[in-house]
């Protein structure tokens, strides 16, 4: 036992320093819960937090299920808004905006040039579920084009923007409706089809502190840096749109 | 599993379940997962026979194959069958040549099912197999019996309580599937929408018909259980006595 003794007083020691290097203040990460479209820009601007990247909607049944968030960044004002009115997220700040586009694969199996061309060829379009903001933008795309039509083509309904951006990107679909955004990391896999300015809905994403957030100061003040110059061109790098006017 | 039942009045989980989701989910789940089994019975009964009557190198081979789906994660599952059947997979891309559409269809889901449940089945039947007194095919053979004539006439009786309870179980793992279909085959309602997918989907838009729907794969769930358990328990009467045993 006596021979151990030494062992024992070094392991003692190793463990008060530990115990002295974890208690040292360190910055806890936020975890942010934030649209599947921010996925690359949030991680590019601050790689030091703890993200959760989803659809908007499902954000926001995890959070009002109680999901341990600081900071909630939606794609759609809506999710946002709901949290809000249940007192569960403070004010949201609209912080940036998108447009959608329809990507097809390289290899372009039902040879789509035109958004029209979906009413005229057969096609495998992929987009997403109807709660999901994506989706909800797509409906409101189709609409304005006078392409409700195409609905009937759709082989699969997708939980998230990402979850379509991959099934096109792999080639399973013939064709899908995203975010510009999502369409640049796998720039190389799919092309892009521009739909027209008069078509494109508002989309308008939104930010706010999580009502139950124990770091309500962190989350406030990366907010203000999402806002300011730093983080409004990492947005416009990756092909956000600024700040939308405010309508009189 | 309480949680599940007692959370909203019995009345307005089967008020959720009339919704179309729920109905359309059962239908694309009883369709695929009965294809799927008959799949699975048909060319799993006959590996499980061979698997149990030799014993080769190759047999452990075969075995390891066939039990891999049951450690993998299902989203290997799924990218494996993409990589496999995808529209530009390996198999996928000569398939859709030949005219047969995978990608978004039933077959998918079909396909993504009998991956991941197959082993259940044919596990149990091997063992099953296994488990016959080998006296009893031996004396067959004796009597004139061809080896067709001692699997159906002998092993294949002899075993049946195991065989359905490997069935169960396969089924059991069939209509929970989701990792593998949803990367696999989509999620579009009434076409790869099953139960699973289709809780996943209702759990944002309306908890009540995610909750109606996890109640119902409970009550199947267990009742398949019970199945497992009374088919053991006849497959334990089968087999022992051993008839020839005391000669």
């Amino acid at each position: 036992m006596r021979r151990l003794a030494p062992f024992f007083t070094a392991a003692a020691v190793a463990a008060a320093l530990a115990g002295t290097a974890t208690a040292r203040p360190q910055q806890e990460p936020l975890t942010i819960y934030a649209a599947a479209s921010l996925t690359e820009v949030f991680r590019a601007l601050d790689s030091g937090q703890r993200y959760n990247f989803g659809a908007s909607n499902a954000l926001e049944t995890q959070i009002r299920q109680g999901a341990p968030a600081d900071i909630f960044a939606s794609a759609a004002p809506l999710n946002t808004q709901n949290l809000f009115k249940a007192g569960l997220v403070e004010k949201p700040v609209t912080f940036t905006s998108n447009r959608l586009a329809l990507i097809v694969p390289k290899s372009n199996p039902a040879g789509i040039r035109s958004i029209y061309d979906l009413r005229s060829k057969p096609v495998k379009l992929v987009i997403a579920g109807p709660a999901v903001p994506v989706g909800n933008y797509t409906r409101t795309v189709l609409r304005k084009l006078g392409l409700t039509s195409v609905l009937s083509k759709v082989v699969s309904q997708e939980s998230d923007v990402k979850a379509v951006t991959g099934k096109i990107a792999l080639g399973q679909g013939d064709a899908g409706f995203v975010y510009v955004t999502d369409a640049r990391p796998v720039s190389d896999q799919v092309t892009v089809i521009r739909i027209p300015a008069w078509a494109q809905p508002r989309v308008r994403y939104e930010i706010a502190v999580v009502s139950r957030s124990s770091n309500k100061a962190g989350a406030q003040q990366w907010i203000r840096a999402l806002l300011a110059a730093k983080g409004q061109n990492a947005l416009k790098s990756a092909g956000f749109l600024p700040l939308p006017k405010p309508k009189p | 599993m309480a949680a599940i039942f007692l959370r909203v009045p019995p009345g307005d989980l089967f008020a959720a379940l009339a919704t179309d989701a729920a109905l359309d989910a059962i239908l694309v789940t009883l369709e695929t997962n009965v294809i799927s089994m008959a799949l699975i019975v048909v060319f799993g009964t006959p590996a499980a026979y061979w698997v149990a009557t030799r014993s080769s190198r190759l047999r452990d081979l075969v075995v390891t194959l066939v039990e891999l789906p049951l450690v993998l994660p299902p989203a290997v599952a799924g990218i494996g069958l993409l990589a496999a059947f995808g529209r530009f997979g390996l198999l996928g891309s000569t398939m859709e040549i030949v005219g047969i559409d995978i990608a978004f269809t039933k077959i998918a889901v079909v396909l993504a099912v009998t991956f991941v449940a197959s082993p259940f089945y044919v596990r149990t039947a091997v063992s099953a197999f296994e488990g016959i007194e080998p006296t009893l095919p031996d004396a067959a053979r004796t009597l004139g019996a061809g080896p067709a004539k001692v699997f159906a006439r002998v092993a294949l009786p002899l075993a049946a309580g195991g065989l359905g309870a490997g069935a169960a179980l396969a089924f059991a793992r069939g209509i929970g599937e989701f990792g593998a279909t949803i990367m696999f085959a989509g999620s579009l309602q009434g076409v790869t929408q099953t139960l699973s997918l289709a809780i996943y989907e209702q759990f944002d838009l309306d908890f009540d018909v995610a909750l109606a729907i996890s109640a119902v794969l409970v009550a199947v769930s267990a009742g398949l259980l019970l199945i497992v358990k009374l088919f053991s328990r006849w497959r334990s009467n089968s087999t022992s006595p051993i008839p020839f045993a005391a000669s």
